[in-house]
């Protein structure tokens, strides 16, 4: 008993003594001490040595109030020699902080005078971090509860360890420096100049909104996404968009890392209100903000308008490739001026699933680069199919036909996998080769039928089936499904067809028959979206009939007519279908 | 056998033993106790007072001597602190007026108080108004750097000058 009470009494005191040592020793003092004996060292008469003898270790303060929120930086409590000319070449802590002209420092009479006085400036409204830390990892922002790291000096033990080599260098300062040299172009900040003519010339404006530049509404507003984030965020959110949200349909856009490291930059200094505006003016300036694009000159060409907008950011076109959307090469051969025109205006009212974002040009813009697209009616040369085939269809369907082409991931629905011989063989070869001569309407798939003349499609379509589908085709049983519908629509059956829709078809095809039911991410190829008024509207009904009745081959879709669906049932849900779709107006390609 | 030795053979050297040991654990125990108390009765006299507060800052930088030419009087608002330099000697005087705190102006006799007329000589000291009490002395040192600093946390005499 007392030896137990002696042992415990004991190990209080011994951890009374460590925090008593925590609490009165501190890295910060030691640090201090030293600069002392070195300034001691360097002083040049009595009272300077007087002074430094009268001196013990404190904690040095700045407090900040001009700058956003009151800030209160105790770096110096360390970086004591900071202001200390003498101290230029030391080992930090005790090193003197760069003089440079490019930060506005003047040389008088041999001596340099700080443009940003850290009496005035503060450490932390440029370099981050925790101002009233004392220890490195809390200071530095090590810590990685810390938002704010020291800019481009500390990497966070989680960051993924590919990006922390590209995280560090001064450089990335540029993005507090930004906060008050608003200028575009200034010229102390070329990466922060240099991100924000990517970010238009890369088309970021087209989908992101960041207040007074930008109106995007498909992508995330990046007005305050540099205080949101840090930079490891942001670095990979641009070069691995789905690391963080696997359904993001943001393209993987060909950039350099110095491209990237630019764009972080710049959006690091996207802060919503910055130290140079009041919060009056920044009032003002969001209701006064009316995004104009610059005047054009007039009867300036559609060709140029294509360049200046960067079309080619993902789309290919001649030489040029974006490697994200598809081909404009042949266009004018493809679609017309008038379905250009109003795809441009809203690229969902003719293509619903499209990720393509709705630019806010004026009309003559649209209408001149309607017309560029239009007129571009060269076919390309004739040559065999294979040689086609990896000209025009490899770009989507893939080399090897297996519908994971380059562009492949940004298109909805998919394009279809020419080797699952199942869906293949399984549809007549007479609808296979509609599909090529006249597209897939409401769907990326071009009506090749102007640039391939009728014996070349075939001769297409033969490649195709013995290169990738390879499998021989067999006959099918015939199949009981009627021409037309034989239930007329009537608000009975519409809702009957609803009822049996929701049951049966909503865990794939979803309650709003979009093709985003709980089920759809697990199936490939994705469910079809009903509410695709092009694409239903040219359905048959004798083709919507087979496919409930009798499934896709090759797809999730079961043949209904095993699960005890009638022809009554599979008519109503015809009904519910087509109510649900308007009848499309305008033709989906160019007239023939 | 065994049984019948054991009382005999631990109860007789450890009647003797007992004593020492259970007075050295007591010492122990006291030591640790005493320790501990002692330990955080110093630290809680230390912490009455804050090592670093929020709040402007009562010491600061105030720049190079040879920005402040002798002759010099420059009151610098912000900080609430009248710089003055006569030949070689430099002081810091409060421009807080003691009556109800309004900012003193520098005029050619001294300081004038604009809210209720009190007047203060040269050196702070009182020749009008209802103010109660002179203009505190701050305390000037120089940094290791260079730089003159101002430690509004301590009053001198007045009358007291630092030397450049």
């Amino acid at each position: 008993m007392r030896l137990a009470l002696a042992i415990a009494s004991f190990v209080v005191l011994i951890v009374h003594g460590v925090v008593f040592y925590d609490q009165f020793f501190h890295r910060w003092e030691r640090h201090q001490e030293a600069y002392f004996d070195q300034a001691r060292a360097l002083s040049k008469n009595q009272q300077e040595r007087a002074e430094l003898e009268a001196r013990a270790p404190r904690i040095e303060q700045v407090i900040v109030t001009s700058f956003g929120d009151t800030r209160v930086d105790r770096c110096g409590t360390c970086h004591i020699a900071a202001d200390d000319p003498r101290f230029q070449g030391h080992a930090q802590p005790l090193r003197t902080h760069s003089y440079s002209a490019a930060l506005g420092d003047t040389l008088r009479n041999g001596r340099w005078e700080r443009r940003h006085k850290f009496s005035d400036f503060g450490c932390t409204v440029c370099h981050d971090g925790q101002g009233r830390g004392l220890e490195n990892y809390y200071s530095h922002g090590e810590d990685p509860y810390w938002p704010e790291p020291l800019l481009g000096f500390v990497t966070q033990a989680n960051w993924r360890a590919e990006f922390k080599p590209h995280l560090r260098g001064p450089e990335y300062l540029e993005a507090n420096c930004a906060q008050c040299h608003t200028e575009e172009n200034f010229a102390g900040t070329p990466h922060v100049s240099r991100g924000r003519k990517l970010f238009f010339s890369m088309n970021c404006y087209g989908c992101h909104r960041i207040e007074g530049m930008s109106e995007g509404t498909l992508g995330p507003d990046l007005t305050e996404v540099g205080k949101k984030w840090r930079v490891d965020y942001l670095w990979e959110s641009i070069v691995d968009p789905r690391a963080n949200l696997a359904t993001s349909f943001m393209p993987k856009f060909q950039l350099s890392d110095a491209d990237v490291e630019s764009l972080v930059i710049f959006l690091k200094s996207r802060r919503g209100m910055n130290f140079a505006e009041t919060s009056l003016a920044r009032y003002r300036a969001t209701h006064a903000a009316e995004i104009k694009p610059a005047a054009q000159p007039a009867g300036v060409r559609g060709e140029d308008l294509v360049r200046e907008h960067a079309c080619t950011a993902c789309h290919k076109l001649g030489a040029e490739d974006g490697g994200i959307a598809p081909d404009l090469t042949f266009e004018g051969l493809l679609k017309d001026e008038d379905w250009i025109f109003e795809h441009f205006r809203n690229p969902r009212s003719r293509i619903p699933d499209s990720i393509m974002p709705a630019f806010r040009f004026p009309e003559e813009e649209f209408h001149a680069m309607a017309g560029y697209l239009a007129g571009r009616k060269s076919p390309p040369a004739p040559a065999s199919p294979a040689e086609t085939y990896q000209g025009l269809c490899a770009r989507c369907h893939g080399e090897k036909g297996n519908g994971q082409g380059k562009v492949a991931y940004y298109l909805d629905p998919a394009p279809r996998d020419l080797t699952k011989a199942g869906f293949m063989n399984s549809k007549p070869r007479e609808r296979l080769l509609h599909s090529i001569e006249t597209g897939v309407p409401g769907t990326s798939m071009p009506a090749w039928g102007k640039i391939l003349p009728p014996e070349r499609a075939e001769a297409m379509l033969g490649y195709v089936l013995t290169t990738f589908t390879r499998e021989p085709r067999r006959e099918q049983a015939a199949h009981r499904v009627p021409e037309a519908n034989p239930v007329a629509s009537s608000a009975g059956s519409i809702a009957h067809g609803e009822q049996i829709f929701v049951q049966r078809c909503s865990g794939c095809h979803g309650r709003k028959a979009d093709g985003k039911g709980p089920n759809s991410l697990d199936i490939v190829p994705r469910p079809r979206n009903l509410r695709n008024s092009f694409f239903v509207a040219a359905l048959s009904d004798r083709r919507l009939f087979d496919s409930i009745l009798y499934g896709v081959q090759g797809t999730a879709m079961p043949a209904w007519i095993d699960y005890g669906l009638s022809q009554q049932d599979v008519g109503d849900i015809v009904n519910f279908i087509r109510s649900l779709n308007q009848k499309p107006t305008g033709s989906q390609y160019a007239r023939r | 056998m065994p049984v019948a030795q054991r009382p005999r053979m631990t109860a007789a050297p450890s009647e003797q033993e007992d004593m020492p040991r259970r007075r050295l654990l007591s010492w122990f125990t006291s030591v640790g106790l005493f320790g501990s108390a002692v330990l955080s009765a110093f630290s809680n006299f230390v912490f009455i007072k804050p090592r670093a507060t929020y709040g402007q800052p009562a010491r600061f930088a105030i720049g190079k001597p040879e920005e402040f030419p002798p002759g010099t009087r420059i009151s610098l608002d912000a900080r609430r602190v009248c710089i003055v330099r006569e030949g070689g000697k430099m002081a810091a005087i409060s421009t807080t007026c003691t009556h109800l705190g309004c900012i003193v102006g520098v005029s050619d006799t001294g300081f004038a108080c604009p809210c209720h007329g009190s007047r203060f000589d040269q050196d702070g000291n009182i020749t009008g108004g209802p103010a109660p009490k002179p203009l505190p002395w701050y305390k000037v040192s120089l940094k290791p750097n260079g730089d003159l600093e101002v430690d509004k946390g301590v009053e001198v005499m007045p009358g007291t000058y630092y030397n450049v």
